[in-house]
């Protein structure tokens, strides 16, 4: 079992699980899943914005779960020690240097993501599976800023 | 019930990504550093078995489980905002080598830079509020009903 799970499997597997996730929330809920709406409708329960807890936490609740049970039943991490190329190029007195990039990071999803009107799953996934041109125009924004960036970043660090 | 249905396709999700291997940051990288087609493929196929899956709901005239409501939704025109929001957020991915939904998941397997990430991320949506209520002037009393209506902000 450990093995089969610590194995990827072909990616039209995943998709499909996606997929699936996108159908079931649209047959069961009739609504359009997302990652980033989970934080958002915790910070707007927090921050008073929000009466109830928008259902999105819950499917969030549920990717951690997921995510848990995943790991106990492969018995291992899909994640590898450390954090990346960060752990790998910022050590010694330059460690605290990944906390700080994880955090700006992050802020830039979170402010990103939520300005354009969804993440990956959101605009990526969903969106695109409903026709919608603003998902198309938002996934084709940050897959090649993400993969420029991406190959900057290399060729500063090399 | 919704809540259910909320953490069971939730577990779904995220069991898929952490197989899948998005949780891992190496991997991702490979991915946006063209390496490795995973990532596309994978996106294709979840929106292709989407695509076709909510429009044979809705030419089936089905009707949603929980709530009774037709399957139908409504999609948007591109504006500013998708760009640049899109791009900032393209920059996040690619120094984090994670978005949202691998984040909780890097989190649940025990990884505790994410920690630092979803600070960030939070940080990241408390600022988005602040910036359009400020830019709006919406008072702090008049937040929540203005909130509920406006029905992108729960994506």
């Amino acid at each position: 079992m450990a093995d089969f799970l610590l194995t990827r499997p072909p990616p039209e597997v995943i998709g499909l699980l996606l997929g699936v996730c996108v159908v079931g929330v649209m047959a069961t809920l009739n609504q359009q899943l997302g990652a980033l709406g989970g934080y958002s409708a915790v910070y707007e329960r927090v921050s008073g914005r929000t009466a109830v807890l928008g259902w999105k936490a819950w499917f969030l609740a549920g990717i951690l779960l997921g995510a848990l049970a995943f790991r106990l039943l492969a018995g291992g991490n899909t994640v590898g020690g450390g954090y990346g190329w960060l752990t790998r190029e910022f050590t010694g007195d330059s460690r605290w240097l990944v906390g700080a990039l994880l955090v700006a990071g992050g802020a830039m999803i979170g402010y990103g993501a939520k300005t354009a009107g969804g993440c990956t799953a959101a605009n990526g996934i969903c969106g695109t599976s409903l026709g919608s041109a603003a998902s198309f125009v938002a996934t084709g924004t940050f897959l090649a800023v993400a993969i420029g960036v991406s190959f900057l970043i290399d060729a500063v660090i090399a | 019930m919704t809540r259910l249905i909320a953490i069971g396709f939730g577990m779904v999700f995220g069991f898929a990504i952490s197989w899948g291997q998005f949780t891992n940051p190496d991997r991702l990288r490979e991915m946006l550093l063209l390496e490795d087609p995973y990532l596309y493929l994978m996106m294709a196929t979840a929106v292709t078995i989407g695509f076709v899956g909510v429009r044979v709901l809705r030419r089936l005239q089905v009707r949603a489980l929980l709530t009774g409501t037709p399957i139908a939704w409504s999609t948007t025109r591109p504006e500013r905002r998708h760009v640049v929001g899109a791009a900032i957020f393209g920059i996040g991915w690619a120094v984090t080598d994670s978005c949202p939904a691998p984040i909780a998941g890097q989190l649940a397997q025990g990884v505790l830079w994410s920690l630092f990430t979803i600070a960030g991320v939070m940080l990241g949506i408390a600022l988005f509020f602040r910036r359009r209520e400020a830019h709006e002037g919406v008072p702090r009393a008049g937040r929540e009903r203005h909130t509920a209506g406006f029905a992108e902000s729960a994506r």
